[in-house]
C-alpha cells in the first residue's frame, strides 16, 4: 500500500516511485496522462483553475500544459521533472504553508503519488497540449435560480396536507422511515405559541382550543397568534441576530448607541405589518433613496448598515474608513445572500468564485455611502432627525450656537493663558531662583510623630464649616458629581504658639487628586491631579506630608478645598517644625519670588528631568554646584555664554536677557542660540504651557465671565431641543470606484474596479453602470430583491425554517457557498422559494405555508429505528426538541408569575445613558435595568458587557450576523436557575400569585403546571407536590410562601419548562 | 460536518448507553450522575480534557495583564543612550501612523541595575521582581499593529485588531479542556470593560463554554469579585438542595417519557456541576485559607497591594486546582502620557511584590514548571516625551516577559534600537507571542482551527512563528 506521510514527503516519493513499475521510456506520456492524470485534474482542479472557472483562482489554468508550466500569481505550477520544486504538488502534499490544495479534504495518496510520478516523468501531456481540456462547468447548485420539480409521489398520500409534507416524506420513504405521530393538542398549542410570540399560551387559551371542535381551529390560532403584536417581537428578535443588533459599540470604545432601539422597533414592526421581504431588504439597504414610503421609517430602516461594531479610535483614519466597509459589506452579503464575501477582502476568495475584484467593486458602493460623520479618535456616526425640516434647522442653528459658545471659552482661555506666559516669559531669572529654591525644599521633610508634644490631631469630620458630606465616607465621592465646587471643609486650630507648624494627612486617597490648602486665608499648597484609574484604589499608606505653614498663636483657620470631588482623608497632624530650616511648597515659593505656582511646577519638573542633560538650554544652570563642565555642553545656546564662574544671581539675570532678546526676536532671529532659547519656551510642552486649573490664576473678572459662559453652554445644551434622531446611512460626499486593496491593506493600492455585484451571478445586462451622483445602493438592493435572484429567497425561507424546526434546509444558514453544507432537501427549499416570491415576499404566508403541515404537527416523540437510522433527525421524522431562546426563557418565567409588563405603545429605549456616552461597565449593576419586567427584545444589549442571562443561554455574539443561535447546556444556565434575581424574585411573584388567587393546594399546583408547562399534573404528581411543599414548609420554619416559592422555582427550573416538545 | 455545537447533544446515543440509561432506570442520583459525567466527559462535554498536539511544557497559563502600557524604557529595557541624549531630538523618523504628538528624548526618571545570574536588567521600579529575574524569559522585542487602546488590547487577546476574534484563553480551553470539572476551564478576574472590554476575553464564534468566565469587574475591589449568579443570599444550601433534588426528579421523570436525549441528560448533569462550582468557587477564592505568612507574602497586608496581591494568590489557588487559563488585570493604569514619575512608581508598587510573590509561591509548590506565567501590555511607550513628563502609545516596540512552562529562564531575547523606540533584533509579534503560547501548551497554531462562516479560523490567522528560541 502506498502511503504517504506529511513529515518526509520527498524521501516518500523517492520510495513510492521507485516502488511502481518503471513506466518505459517508449510507454505513451499521453497515454499515461490521459488515463490518470486528466480525469485526476478534472475533478479536483478544474472546477477552480481553468479558462471557463470564474473567477480562476490565483490566475492559475491547469488546462492546458502550457498554461500549468506558467503558473499564476504564485508563479509555475509545474517544473517537469522536479517534482520537489513543482508547486503543484506541494500544494497537494500540503508542503507549502498555507497553500493546501484542493481545498477541503486532502487529496488521497494514490493520487499524489500519480501526480509526482507524471512530473517525474517530464509531464506529458495528452494529444494536444496546447487546447485546454474542456471542461463543462456544472454551475453551484446556489447559483442556479430554484425551479419547481414535481411533486413526488409519495406512499402515504393521507399525510400530505401541502407540498411540504410531500417532500420531507419523499425523503422519509426513501429510508424507509415514517413520520411520527401528531404531537396533542396542548403540545401542538405551546409549541406554536411559543414558536410564533416566544411566550407560553395562557390557561384560558388552551382551554380555548381544546373546546374548539371546528377542523380549523388550529389554523384559527395560528391566525391569531400572527396577528398579535407579541408576534413581531419574537420573530424581529430572529431578525435582530442577523442584523447583529446592539445598543452599544463594543469593539474598542463602548459607546452607547442611544437610537439603534429606532432600527430595533422598525424591524418589530415590520414583521408585525408583514411587510414584503423585498421591501424590508431594500429600505434596510437603501431606505434613504427609495421614492415612496414614510420618510422617517426608510431612514431608521438602514439603522442596519450604521449598527456594526466599529474600530472608533484607530489612528489610520484611512483603515478605520475601510473597516466600517467591510463590516457593512460582510454582514450584508452574510444576512441577505448567504455568502462570505468578506474572505475576499485581502485575496480571491479560496473557496467562491468571489474575487478580489468582485469584493472592492461592492465596497466601492459602501465607502460611496456615508456611515459616518467623522473619522477622527474616537470617530462620530452619522445619525438622522426624524423632525420636519424647520425642525431640523432649529436644531442645527442651536448646535451652532453651542459650537460658538464652546468656541468663546477655547478662545478667551488661550487669550488668558498666553497673558500668564507672557508675563512670565520675562521674568526667566526669578523662574530659575525660584526653581532652585524649590528643588532644595521638596527634599527636605521629616516623619511626623504624632505623640510629639503640642501635636495636634484634627480628625476629618470635626470641620466648623463645611459644604461636603459628613462624615467623609472612603472610596465614595464625599460632593455631588457636579459643577457647583469648588468643595471645602474648614477647621480651627489652636496653636499654643507662634510659629512654623507642619502639616500631615493620613491614609490620604489619590483616587480623585488632593485638595488645596489655606491658612488663615492665604494660599498655602496646591492639591495633586487624580491618579490615573483609581477611583476605587487604595489611599496612599501612613502619612502623606502637605506642607509646613505659619500659625499664629491661638486660633487659626485651615481651610481645604478641591475644586470638584472632595477626597477622603483620615486625620490631620499639625506639629511643629523641628527642621532647622522651613520647607515651602511651590505655592510658598512662588509667592515669595512673584512668579507663577504653576509655571514654576513646570520649571522644577524640567530641571529634575533634565539634571545636566548635555543637550539642554538650561545645562549651564543645571550643572551649578556639580563638578560637569561648562565646556561638554552642546546646545547652540552655549555660545550665548561667556566664562563659567557665574553666581546664581548673575547667571540668572544673564538667562533672563538672553531669554528676552530671544522672545523680542521671535521666529526671525539666525541666531541658533537664541532660536533654541525662543524654542525652549514657546513650543508645545513648554514651561508656560498652560499650568492645572489655570483659572485659578485669571482675574476674578475674567473668572466670573468664564464661570458665565460655561453656565450659558449649559443652558444651551440643556435647551437642546429633543428631536428624535436615528442612525443611518446616506449618499457619500464622494460617490466613485475604487482600487482593489492589495492584502487589503490601503497602502497597496491596486487597479480601479467599476462597482458591480458580484460576477458569478449577475449577467453583464444586470450590472449596474454607476456615476458619481449615485452610490449603488439602491441598485444593489434592487438586483438582490430581482425575482430570479438565486440566492435572496432561498436564503430567506431557510432561515425561517430553521427558525421554525431547529435546523436549516442548508443548515449553514449563514453561508450557502462551497463550504456551507449543502442542503438535506433542495427541491423543499426551491419549492418554498419561489412560493416566497409568488406569494409576494410574504413571511406570515411562509409561516401558515410551514406551520399549517403534517410535519410541524408531529410530536417529538422518539422511535428507536428512525433514531439508528437518522440520529441527528436530518430527515424530520420527528419533530426536534428545542430548549427554548434565552428571551424566551426570561419571558417564560415572568409570563408565568404574572409580572411581565406588555404596554400599549411598546419599545421606546430604557438606557439612561446619552447618546455616544460610554457605557464600558454595567456590572456593577444599576446603570441598567435589567430587571424591568418588559420583554427582553427591549432589555438593551451592550456589546462586550451583556446582560448576564443573554451570555448564559447564548445569545449571539452582537459584533456578528448570526442566524443559527446555540443551544448549549451549560453549568452557568443551571446557576442562572438556582439563584438569578430574575428566578428569584419571579418564584415568589408566582408563589404569591398562587396563594392569593387560588382556594386551594390541589389547584395551586394544577394552576402552576397548566401556566408553567401547560398541561395539567397527574394525580402522582399532585400528590409528590404536595408533599414536598409541606416538607419546605418545615424547612422554612413554617414560612408558607417561601415554600411555594420552593416549589414554583423547582418547577421553572426543570427542564420540561425549558424545553419544547 | 462538525458545523455546530448543538450538534453535540444530538449525537447518536450508543446502544451500550441506551442500555445503561434504562437499565439503572435514573433510580440512583449518584450513579446516574457519575455516568452521565462519564458520558459527558467522553466527548459530549465540550470542557472535556483533550490531548494536546504534542508533548506540552505548560498545563496552564496565568497572564497578568498591564492595561495601559507600561513603559519598556522605565521597567525592563535599559538605554544608556536615552539617558545621554535626553532632550535631543529622535534622531530619526516616527512610524506613519502615531497616537499623538511626542518630544524630544525622555531619559527614564529610575535607575536600572543587573540582577541575578543571568544579569538581567531592571529599573528601581521593580525590586521585588527583580529578585526573580533567573527565572523570568524577557522578550524585548515585541511589536504590535494598533497604536491605540483598544485595537492593540483585542490584538494582544485576540490577535486581530480589526474583527471580532476568539480570545487566546477561549483558544487553549477549546484546544485542552479542562482539568477541574467544577470550575470553568477561563477565568479572568477584574477584567476590564473598557477598550473592547469583553471582546478580550468573549469565544467570538467558538461555542459560548470556552469564554471567559470574569470574577468581579474593573471598579470592584477583588475581595468581592465573584462569578456571575454564583450565590443567593437568600436560600439555605440545604434548601436549595432540596430544591435542586425536586426539579431533578422532575427532570428525570421527563426523561423517562422522551426516551434518550443528550441535552436532557446534560442538563441533569449540569445542575450537579452548577451545585459544585457554587461550592467550590467561592471556597477557591477564600483567602483567609491561606496563612498568615503567604497572605502577607502577597502584600494582602498593605492596602496599596492588596487588591493586585489578592486577585495574584487567587489565580495561584485556580491554577492549583486545574483552571486552564487564568487572566488577572491592572486595569486601565499605565497609560502615563503625563505624570509618568508618580504614576508608574504608584503602579509598580501595587504589582511588584504581588508578582514576585506569585513567581516565588508557585516555584515552591513545584507549579512554575507547568504553569506558563505571562506578564504583558497591550503596547509600550515612546522613548520621546510627551509634555515633560510623560509618553505616547507605542506599539512599535515593548517587553513582555514569561516564566515556568517550558521558556527559557534567565534569558532576554530579542532588542531594540538604541532608545527603545523600534523593535528590532529578532522581532516578536502578538502573533509570534500567541504561536508560542500556544506551542508550550502543545498546540500547533497552524492545527487548532475553528470552521465559521466559510473558514478554518486560528488564533493566529494566517500569520505567527514559534519563536524556538526562548523554549527551554
Amino acid at each position: 500500500m502506498i502511503r504517504l506521510s506529511n513529515m518526509l514527503p520527498w524521501r516518500v516519493i523517492a520510495v513510492t516511485l521507485a516502488a511502481l513499475p518503471l513506466v518505459h521510456a517508449q510507454e505513451d506520456g499521453s497515454a499515461f496522462f490521459e488515463k490518470n492524470i486528466r480525469p485526476l485534474l478534472v475533478r479536483q482542479c478544474l472546477g477552480c483553475h481553468s479558462a471557463t472557472s470564474q473567477p480562476i483562482m490565483g490566475g492559475l489554468r491547469l488546462d492546458s500544459r502550457e498554461a500549468s508550466l506558467k503558473g499564476g500569481t504564485r508563479g509555475a505550477a509545474i517544473v517537469p521533472g522536479n517534482p520537489a520544486e513543482s508547486l503543484l504538488l506541494k500544494a497537494v502534499l500540503h508542503t507549502s504553508g498555507a497553500l493546501k490544495m484542493p481545498p477541503g479534504p486532502k487529496m488521497k495518496d494514490p493520487d499524489t503519488a500519480l501526480l509526482a510520478q507524471w512530473i517525474q516523468m517530464g509531464a506529458p501531456w495528452g494529444s494536444d497540449a496546447s487546447t485546454a481540456i474542456a471542461v463543462k462547468q456544472a454551475k453551484y447548485w446556489a447559483f442556479v435560480p430554484p425551479v419547481d420539480s414535481k411533486l413526488p409521489a409519495v406512499k402515504n398520500r393521507d399525510w400530505v396536507r401541502n407540498p411540504i409534507d410531500a417532500y420531507v416524506l419523499q425523503a422519509l420513504d426513501a429510508k424507509g422511515l415514517s413520520p411520527a405521530k401528531p404531537a396533542d393538542r396542548r403540545t401542538l398549542l405551546r409549541r406554536a405559541t411559543y414558536d410564533l410570540t416566544g411566550l407560553p399560551p395562557t390557561p384560558a387559551e388552551i382551554q380555548a382550543f381544546l373546546n374548539d371542535t371546528s377542523t380549523d381551529a388550529y389554523a384559527k390560532v395560528i391566525d391569531r397568534l400572527l396577528a398579535s403584536p407579541r408576534y413581531g417581537e419574537r420573530w424581529g428578535r430572529h431578525w435582530l441576530d442577523v442584523a447583529r443588533y446592539a445598543d452599544s459599540n463594543g469593539l474598542d470604545e463602548n459607546l452607547v448607541y442611544k437610537n439603534a432601539f429606532r432600527y430595533r422597533d422598525y424591524v418589530i414592526a415590520a414583521f408585525n405589518k408583514d411587510k414584503p421581504y423585498d421591501r424590508f431588504l431594500q429600505e434596510q439597504l437603501a431606505g434613504d433613496l427609495l421614492p415612496d414610503g414614510d420618510e422617517y421609517e426608510r431612514w431608521t430602516a438602514t439603522g442596519f448598515l450604521s449598527l456594526g461594531a466599529k474600530m472608533l479610535a484607530e489612528d489610520d483614519p484611512k483603515k478605520m474608513e475601510m473597516d466600517i466597509v467591510d463590516e457593512q459589506l460582510d454582514t450584508t452579503t452574510r444576512a441577505f445572500l448567504g455568502m462570505t464575501v468578506g474572505c475576499a477582502r485581502c485575496h480571491d476568495h479560496k473557496f467562491d468564485p468571489i474575487s478580489h475584484a468582485d469584493y472592492y467593486a461592492l465596497a466601492g458602493i459602501f465607502k460611496s455611502s456615508k456611515t459616518m460623520d467623522n473619522f477622527k479618535v474616537v470617530a462620530k456616526w452619522h445619525e438622522y432627525v426624524l423632525a420636519p425640516k424647520e425642525d431640523r434647522d432649529r436644531l442645527a442653528a442651536h448646535e451652532a450656537r453651542i459650537e460658538a459658545s464652546k468656541k468663546e471659552v477655547t478662545e478667551l482661555t488661550k487669550a488668558e493663558n498666553d497673558k500668564l506666559a507672557a508675563a512670565g516669559n520675562v521674568r526667566i531669572g526669578a523662574y530659575l531662583l525660584a526653581a532652585a529654591h524649590l528643588q532644595r525644599d521638596s527634599q527636605v521633610h521629616v516623619a511626623p510623630v504624632e505623640t510629639a508634644q503640642g501635636a495636634i490631631i484634627v480628625v476629618a469630620g470635626s470641620f466648623v464649616k463645611s459644604n461636603v458630606s459628613t462624615p467623609l465616607e472612603k472610596q465614595k465621592p464625599n460632593t455631588p458629581k457636579d459643577s457647583k465646587g469648588p468643595y471645602f471643609a474648614e477647621y480651627t486650630v489652636n496653636a499654643t504658639d507662634a510659629g512654623d507648624y507642619q502639616v500631615d494627612a493620613l491614609e490620604q486617597e489619590k483616587g480623585s487628586g488632593t485638595p488645596d490648602l489655606w491658612v488663615n486665608g492665604v494660599w498655602m499648597r496646591h492639591g495633586d491631579p487624580p491618579v490615573l484609574n483609581r477611583e476605587a484604589s487604595p489611599e496612599a499608606g501612613g502619612w502623606t506630608y502637605l506642607a509646613v505653614v505659619p500659625l499664629k498663636k491661638g486660633a487659626n483657620m485651615i481651610r481645604l478645598e478641591h475644586p470638584n470631588r472632595f477626597p477622603y482623608f483620615e486625620k490631620l497632624l499639625v506639629s511643629k517644625n523641628t527642621l532647622a530650616v522651613t520647607p515651602l511648597t511651590s505655592v510658598q515659593i512662588a509667592a515669595k519670588y512673584g512668579v507663577n505656582p504653576g509655571f514654576l511646577d513646570h520649571f522644577g519638573d524640567y530641571l529634575t528631568r533634565s539634571n545636566g542633560s548635555f543637550a539642554s538650554p538650561l545645562y549651564a544652570w543645571e550643572i551649578l554646584g556639580t563638578q560637569a563642565k561648562r565646556a561638554d555642553w552642546v546646545s547652540p545656546v552655549a555660545k550665548l555664554f561667556s566664562d563659567d564662574t557665574q553666581t546664581p544671581e548673575a547667571l540668572a539675570a544673564r538667562y533672563e536677557t538672553l531669554f528676552q532678546q530671544a522672545m523680542k526676536a521671535a521666529k526671525d532671529t539666525t541666531d541658533p542660540g537664541l532660536k533654541a532659547l525662543h524654542t525652549f519656551l514657546t513650543e508645545k510642552f513648554g514651561p508656560f504651557r498652560a499650568p492645572d486649573n489655570a483659572r485659578r490664576y485669571y482675574t476674578s473678572a475674567v473668572r466670573e465671565q468664564l464661570k458665565g459662559l460655561d453656565q450659558q453652554q449649559r443652558d444651551l445644551e440643556k435647551a437642546t431641543p429633543d428631536l428624535p434622531k436615528a442612525m443611518g446611512v446616506s449618499e457619500g460626499e464622494t460617490m466613485s470606484d475604487i482600487a482593489i486593496h492589495l492584502r487589503g491593506s490601503h497602502w497597496t493600492l491596486g487597479k480601479i474596479v467599476p462597482r458591480h455585484f458580484l460576477s458569478a451571478i449577475t449577467t453583464d445586462e444586470q450590472q449596474p453602470v454607476l456615476d458619481d451622483k449615485h452610490s449603488g445602493r439602491l441598485q444593489l438592493a434592487q438586483w438582490m430583491t430581482g425575482k430570479d435572484h438565486p440566492l435572496t429567497s432561498r436564503v430567506m425561507v431557510n432561515r425561517l425554517w430553521r427558525w421554525h424546526f431547529g435546523r436549516g434546509i442548508v443548515p449553514s444558514v449563514d453561508n450557502f457557498g462551497r463550504l456551507g453544507e449543502k442542503p438535506t432537501n433542495q427541491p423543499l427549499l426551491d419549492w418554498l422559494a419561489l412560493r416566497f416570491v409568488e406569494q409576494g415576499w410574504s413571511i406570515k404566508a411562509m409561516h401558515r405555508l410551514m406551520m399549517l403541515t403534517n410535519t410541524y404537527r408531529m410530536s417529538s416523540d422518539y422511535d428507536a429505528k428512525s433514531f439508528e437510522a437518522d440520529p441527528e433527525n436530518v430527515l424530520l421524522w420527528r419533530m426536534p426538541r428545542r430548549r427554548l431562546e434565552a428571551e424566551a426563557i426570561r419571558d417564560g418565567i415572568m409570563t408565568v408569575s404574572g409580572g411581565l409588563t406588555h404596554a400599549d405603545a411598546q419599545g421606546g429605549s430604557i438606557l439612561k445613558f446619552k447618546d455616544r456616552q460610554y457605557v464600558s461597565n454595567t456590572s456593577k449593576g444599576g446603570d441598567i435595568d435589567y430587571d424591568r419586567t418588559i420583554r427582553a427584545v427591549y432589555i438593551p444589549v451592550v456589546r462586550s458587557s451583556m446582560y448576564d442571562v443573554f451570555r448564559a443561554f447564548d445569545l449571539p455574539d452582537p459584533s456578528s450576523s448570526n442566524g443559527d443561535r446555540d443551544a448549549t447546556v451549560v453549568a452557568p444556565q443551571a446557576l442562572f436557575m438556582m439563584n438569578s434575581s430574575v428566578m428569584l424574585q419571579h418564584s415568589l411573584k408566582l408563589a404569591e400569585r398562587l396563594m392569593s388567587t387560588v382556594p386551594d393546594d390541589a389547584s395551586r399546583i394544577r394552576e402552576a403546571y397548566e401556566s408553567a408547562l401547560a398541561r395539567p399534573p397527574t394525580p402522582q404528581e399532585i400528590d409528590q407536590a404536595q408533599t414536598y411543599v409541606a416538607r419546605m414548609e418545615r424547612e422554612w420554619k413554617g414560612d408558607r410562601k417561601k415554600a411555594w416559592q420552593s416549589f414554583c422555582k423547582s418547577l421553572l427550573s426543570s427542564s420540561e419548562f425549558v424545553y419544547l416538545n | 460536518m462538525n458545523r455546530h455545537w448543538n450538534s453535540y447533544l444530538n449525537q447518536t446515543v450508543s446502544r451500550r448507553e441506551l442500555l445503561k440509561a434504562s437499565s439503572i432506570g435514573f433510580g440512583n442520583l449518584a450513579l446516574a450522575g457519575l455516568l452521565a459525567q462519564e458520558a459527558a466527559r467522553a466527548g459530549v462535554d465540550p470542557l472535556a480534557l483533550k490531548a494536546p498536539h504534542f508533548k506540552a511544557r505548560a498545563k496552564r497559563v496565568i497572564f497578568l495583564f498591564m492595561h495601559g502600557g507600561p513603559s519598556q524604557v522605565d521597567t525592563f529595557d535599559y538605554k544608556p543612550l536615552l539617558k545621554r541624549d535626553h532632550g535631543k531630538p529622535l534622531p530619526f523618523a516616527r512610524p506613519k501612523v502615531v497616537s499623538g504628538q511626542t518630544f524630544n528624548l525622555l531619559q527614564s526618571p529610575w535607575a536600572f541595575k543587573q540582577y541575578g545570574q543571568s544579569g538581567a536588567w531592571v529599573s528601581d521600579l521593580f525590586p521585588e521582581i527583580a529578585k526573580c529575574v533567573d527565572d523570568m524569559c524577557f522578550v524585548k522585542s515585541m511589536w504590535g499593529s494598533n497604536s491605540r487602546h483598544g485595537g492593540a488590547l483585542l490584538e494582544l487577546h485576540t490577535g486581530s485588531d480589526t474583527f471580532m476574534r476568539p480570545s487566546m484563553g477561549s483558544w487553549v480551553t477549546y484546544g485542552l479542556g479542562t482539568e477541574n470539572s467544577s470550575m470553568p476551564g477561563y477565568l479572568t478576574v477584574s477584567p476590564t470593560q473598557s477598550h473592547g472590554g469583553g471582546n478580550n476575553f468573549g469565544s467570538a464564534f467558538l461555542p459560548a463554554p470556552y469564554a471567559g468566565t470574569p470574577i468581579g469587574s474593573v471598579g470592584i475591589a477583588a475581595r468581592d469579585a465573584k462569578i456571575p449568579f454564583i450565590t443567593n443570599k437568600e436560600t439555605p444550601r440545604n434548601v436549595q438542595r432540596m430544591e435542586i433534588d425536586y426539579a431533578q426528579e422532575l427532570n428525570r421523570k421527563q426523561l423517562e417519557t422522551t426516551g434518550p436525549d443528550r441535552a436532557l441528560e446534560g442538563r441533569i448533569e449540569s445542575f450537579e456541576l452548577a451545585f459544585r462550582m457554587q461550592a467550590e468557587a467561592p471556597e477557591l477564592q477564600d483567602l483567609d485559607k491561606e496563612s498568615e505568612a503567604t497572605r502577607k507574602m502577597y502584600g494582602l497586608d498593605n492596602p496599596v497591594t492588596e487588591d493586585f496581591g489578592r486577585q495574584c494568590l487567587m489565580a495561584r489557588r485556580f491554577s492549583e486546582k486545574g483552571v486552564r487559563f487564568v487572566q488577572v488585570s491592572h486595569t486601565y493604569k499605565w497609560d502615563q502620557h503625563e505624570n509618568l514619575k508618580r504614576d508608574h512608581a504608584q503602579n509598580a508598587a501595587e504589582v511588584d511584590k504581588p508578582i514576585a510573590a506569585l513567581l516565588q509561591d508557585l516555584k515552591a509548590r513545584g507549579l512554575l514548571e507547568d504553569t506558563l506565567v505571562l506578564w504583558s501590555g497591550e503596547f509600550g511607550r515612546t522613548p520621546t516625551a510627551e509634555g515633560s513628563d510623560g509618553r505616547d502609545h507605542n506599539p512599535e516596540a515593548f517587553t513582555v516577559w514569561m516564566a515556568g512552562g517550558g521558556v527559557k529562564a534567565g534569558l532576554s531575547y530579542g532588542a531594540t534600537d538604541d532608545y527603545g523606540y523600534y523593535s528590532m533584533v529578532n522581532k516578536v509579534h502578538f502573533h509570534d507571542l500567541h504561536a508560542t503560547i500556544l506551542h508550550l501548551l502543545g498546540l500547533d497554531h497552524q492545527k487548532l482551527t475553528y470552521r465559521y462562516a466559510g473558514r478554518d479560523f486560528r488564533l493566529t490567522d494566517v500569520h505567527g512563528n514559534v519563536v524556538k528560541d526562548i523554549i527551554g
